[in-house]
């Protein structure tokens, strides 16, 4: 009998393999942990937009399927993660929903197995240059820095800027992206400090930097970082325009910063909640439908990257095919703005969007489409 | 001007590492264990007090049954955690403690989500201006609180029967089982006073940085031991001395030269460099 | 197979982080909690000298061996003053500290770590998994066939001597401080070895990969395992190694059962699996022959 089970249960399984005609796709995200918010909310993303595709058919009527593991943020297990999911789950394409350290440490081994990999929302520069199977989907972190750029000094009118940097390779790289336009520009940088990640006093420095008279803060930050720094400011009586990145886009600046003193502040991101494209209203209603928790920037870029793993996949499902597929997008529609087209590095080509807070709730400000801006390549 | 801000937030930063570390302080003063759970009570308290505040719209009803139930539940630990181990090398009941820690903030992440919960609150205290120079609400509410702990403290200490208890555990624990003092009910006692303290650190921070969750624990369950450990072996006058210079150093530092190096690795600079001119503390004694 | 290759890669190394804490802290007596500090200097010595300076592997192993055994000298000096828990706060500052400086100094990489880090070459082709696997176990057979023949020798004795009571070690004319720094000096030098290892084996490192909570990893496998031995060691580090990925069946509550493995492990054997009075070790003994002459002369 014990034999029997046995066997039918492997005929099942192989069963399965040969004609169930799903493609598998990998994933890797801190869900233990300090970064297990983030880590959630990208898993919450990737199996959205699963759960899109598949009920508008698969793609090439092949059903989605992920595979998802925890990676603690640790590197160790986000390598151990890589071969379990490309040796023993045979997946066709993984997805990083993961920071930036875990992401580039398995990148190395997709590269190396042959298995094309998307990172979501890790910011780190070298991610990409693994090799020629690694691929983003978030905007460049200097790209967005020089946006910032853009938006203070062409749009604002800003002669004089401080800055806030977060010490990690997101608010490195912005505000290197950041310093370099503005001053090209024509502003000056009046004030520039960095300051830990998980920092929650920012009273000393912020009245360091109070006395440097500037007209706009730009402050990269993490939305629990960047809610104290506009309570604090604004306790502190600093009335000036605060700009922030992606890193704000989530509810949960607005509900942790106290007294509504995340009003006006201006961030430049992906996700435009007033988009009347009917992706992104589907996005942003089912993912609190689901998950009882508004969504944010972490979860749009995941569900993203489902997306264009799937257009890799319609093109075919060697590595080389994936690769292909994904390099000839042209204008995917996405949970957040268009994704045009991806450069010869795999970073995406796309307009930046402008949001402000107004009355706790985001709304679109401007779009930056500036080409010379937005070039990954430059 | 910049000079007196400075100075409050020195004040309010070091209240807040009082608070957390007083708690522990009581505990490590009579057990020298390296009780890092101590942060995941203190998680806790901040959890539990949102809770409770949901349910009865009331602050200080949450902050005090949340002090209670963290109390017990801090007794708890020792009677069926911790008695079971002290007896071994003092680093077993550290990795208990770690073991203890790690499932009580995967716990929380479990029951309440991965997320940041804000913690906002209402309190009558007026808001003190004058030009640049400010206190907020929540750093006067702060200040209060921590002020009535610390009154509290040294009354019960120097004034009870309690008091006498944990001093002479504190002491010489078969000493004092030897002149009558119940030491198993002063250790527990200990506990519970040491764990409601940390949920009432919890829920203040929590209210303070508006944001409770589960790991905002982890820098506490270091922390404070620099705080306990600087001030001399469970010495409460060390630990509150001990307490306002982490953060003037910090404060100062800061302030002087931006971030130079993050603030806990400025905190442990400081503090390494105090101990190799002053190795057992502020008014340690030798241990034995 | 790349997986359980990798994951023994990793107990490899973990391998030689344990027994090397278990030197200093097992043998004599200096509880450490800042020994991942001494791993990531390793790591980032071997792979600043090969990325930065251009250091061929077989150079850079012995030269971060040797910076990292020195800088272990130089962190043992405090211990000569500062005691007991003093000094376990101490090493835990090194570590924040030793983190820090990585982060934010531009030539190791700052905050983007430093990346590109070449697997070692053997006959002109870098290993691979496989070969690096061996590469690893032969490093890990090599440190518990050392740590074992140094356990026979008069250092040993001298550790213990300066563990059980400094003032009395002092007494029989050990000297204290010479043997606590050669503690130190020894300890790191094994863990700049698993940096090393670690380093070309990842291809790229980051600060955080060398935290604090790294430090409690490596000290709860020593403990685990059974402190004070080398066997013990071992185990603790395999297991915790293989642990979280074996726990991966219970997906959301990997953490959860991992932390109340450590808790009832300490409760119910808290000498470790294979401590020297752990219940545990002494099943193992049952089925050796004259062990009963050998309990008995314990006792």
């Amino acid at each position: 009998m014990k034999k029997f089970l046995a066997f039918s249960l492997i005929l099942a399984l192989s069963l399965t393999l040969l004609f169930a005609g799903t493609y598998k796709i990998g994933f890797f995200a801190p869900l233990t942990g300090w970064a297990a918010a983030d880590g959630s909310s990208a898993l919450h993303g990737a199996e959205l937009a699963i759960q899109y595709i598949n009920d508008s058919g698969g793609v090439n009527g092949n059903k989605l399927k992920l595979i998802y593991y925890d990676d603690a943020m640790n590197t160790a297990q986000a390598v151990s993660i890589a071969y379990k999911l490309v040796q023993q789950d045979h997946v066709l394409i993984a997805i990083s929903g993961s920071y930036s350290s875990t992401t580039r440490a398995a990148a190395g081994i997709y590269q190396r197995l042959g298995v094309p990999m998307i990172s979501a929302y890790a910011v780190h520069p070298q991610i990409t240059k693994t090799g020629n199977l690694i691929f983003r989907v978030g905007t460049l972190a200097t790209v967005e820095g020089r946006a910032g750029a853009y938006l203070a000094v062409k749009i604002l009118g800003a002669k004089r800027i401080a800055v806030l940097t977060i010490d990690n390779d997101f608010g490195t790289s912005l505000t290197k992206g950041f310093i370099e336009e503005a001053k090209k520009l024509g502003a000056q940088i009046v004030y520039s400090t960095k300051y830990p990640l998980g920092e929650t006093e920012f009273r000393t420095i912020l009245n360091t930097l109070k006395q440097s008279k500037p007209d706009v803060i730009y402050a990269t930050a993490y939305y629990a970082e960047a809610a104290h720094i506009v309570f604090q400011a604004k306790q502190l009586g600093i009335y000036v325009p605060i700009i922030g990145q992606e890193g704000y886009d989530s509810p949960k600046f607005i509900q942790l910063s106290e007294g509504g003193s995340s009003n006006d502040t201006l961030i430049t991101t992906d996700l435009n909640r007033d988009s009347s494209k009917s992706i992104v209203q589907w996005f942003l209603k089912t993912y609190k439908e689901k998950y009882g928790i508004a969504a944010d920037m972490v979860s749009a870029s995941a569900f993203d990257a489902v997306q264009v793993a799937a257009a890799g996949l319609k093109s075919g499902t060697t590595p080389n095919k994936i690769r292909e597929g994904i390099l000839s997008i042209k204008s995917l529609k996405t949970s957040v703005t268009d994704i045009e087209h991806y450069t010869k590095s795999r970073e995406v080509f796309r307009p930046i969007t402008v949001q402000i807070v107004l009355a706790g709730k985001f709304h679109f400000f401007r779009e930056i489409t500036d080409p010379d801006v937005l070039n990954p390549e430059r | 001007m910049e000079f007196w801000q400075n100075s409050i937030n020195v004040l309010v930063l070091g209240s807040i590492y009082v608070l957390i570390a007083v708690g522990l302080s009581m505990i490590y003063g009579i057990l020298r264990v390296l009780h890092i759970a101590h942060a995941g009570i203190y998680t806790l308290g901040a959890f539990l007090s949102l809770s409770i505040m949901e349910v009865t719209g009331n602050f200080w009803i949450a902050l005090i049954l949340s002090a209670i139930i963290s109390g017990f539940l801090g007794a708890l630990m020792y009677r069926y955690v911790y008695k079971f181990v002290l007896k071994e090398e003092r680093i077993v009941p550290l990795i208990v403690s770690v073991g203890l820690f790690i499932t009580m903030q995967d716990l929380y992440r479990i029951i309440y989500g991965p997320y940041k919960y804000p913690f906002s609150i209402s309190i009558p205290i007026p808001y003190i201006r004058a030009g640049n120079f400010y206190i907020s609400p929540l750093q006067m509410l702060i200040l209060i609180i921590t002020g009535i702990i610390l009154i509290g403290l040294y009354f019960v200490l120097n004034k009870t029967r309690i008091g006498v208890g944990l001093k002479a555990c504190a002491n010489d624990s078969q000493m004092a089982a030897a002149v009558g003092v119940n030491t198993k009910l002063t250790i527990a006692l200990a506990f519970f006073m040491g764990s409601a303290l940390a949920a009432v650190a919890g829920t203040l921070v929590g209210v303070y940085d508006n944001s409770v969750y589960p790991t905002m624990g982890s820098t506490v369950s270091y922390k404070a031991f620099v705080v306990v450990v600087l001030g001399g072996f469970g010495s409460l006058k060390g630990s509150v001395i001990a307490g306002f210079l982490l953060a003037a150093a910090e404060v100062f530092l800061v302030a002087w030269k931006g971030f130079f190096l993050p603030r806990d690795a400025i905190g442990f600079l400081v503090m390494i460099l105090f101990l190799i001119f002053l190795p057992n503390g502020l008014f340690g004694r030798k241990e034995r | 197979m790349g997986y359980l290759m990798t994951l023994g890669i990793f107990a490899s190394i973990y391998t030689i982080l344990a027994i090397s804490l278990n030197i200093l802290t097992g043998y004599a007596g200096q509880v450490s909690l800042g020994h991942a500090a001494l791993f990531g200097i390793g790591a980032y010595v071997s792979a600043a000298l090969t990325v930065n300076l251009g250091f061929n592997y077989w150079t850079a192993l012995p030269l971060s061996i040797l910076i990292t055994a020195l800088v272990g000298a130089l962190l043992g000096l405090p211990s000569l003053r500062v005691h007991s828990d003093f000094l376990v706060l101490v090493t835990i500052g090194i570590n924040f500290v030793v983190v820090a400086l990585f982060k934010y100094t531009p030539f190791f990489g700052g905050p983007y770590g430093l990346l590109g880090i070449p697997r070692p070459s053997l006959f002109g082709e870098s290993m691979n998994t496989f070969e690096y696997f061996l590469y690893a176990v032969g490093w890990a057979t090599f440190t518990i066939l050392f740590v074992y023949w140094m356990s026979k020798k008069y250092i040993r004795v001298a550790f213990e001597a300066i563990k059980e009571d400094e003032e009395a070690a002092e007494a029989m004319t050990i000297s204290v401080a010479r043997f606590k720094i050669y503690a130190f000096t020894i300890s790191a030098a094994f863990a700049g070895l698993a940096g090393n290892l670690w380093a070309h084996y990842m291809g790229v490192i980051f600060p955080g990969n060398f935290s604090f909570s790294k430090s409690i990893e490596i000290m709860t496998m020593i403990v685990l395992g059974g402190i004070g031995t080398i066997r013990g060691a071992v185990l603790g580090a395999v297991l915790l190694i293989f642990l979280p990925e074996y726990l991966r069946f219970v997906s959301d509550y990997r953490m959860l059962i991992y932390g109340l493995i450590i808790v009832f492990t300490m409760i119910f054997i808290p000498s470790g699996l294979l401590g020297d009075r752990s219940i545990t070790w002494k099943w193992t003994r049952i089925f050796k022959k004259g062990d009963r002459v050998a309990k008995n002369n314990e006792n």
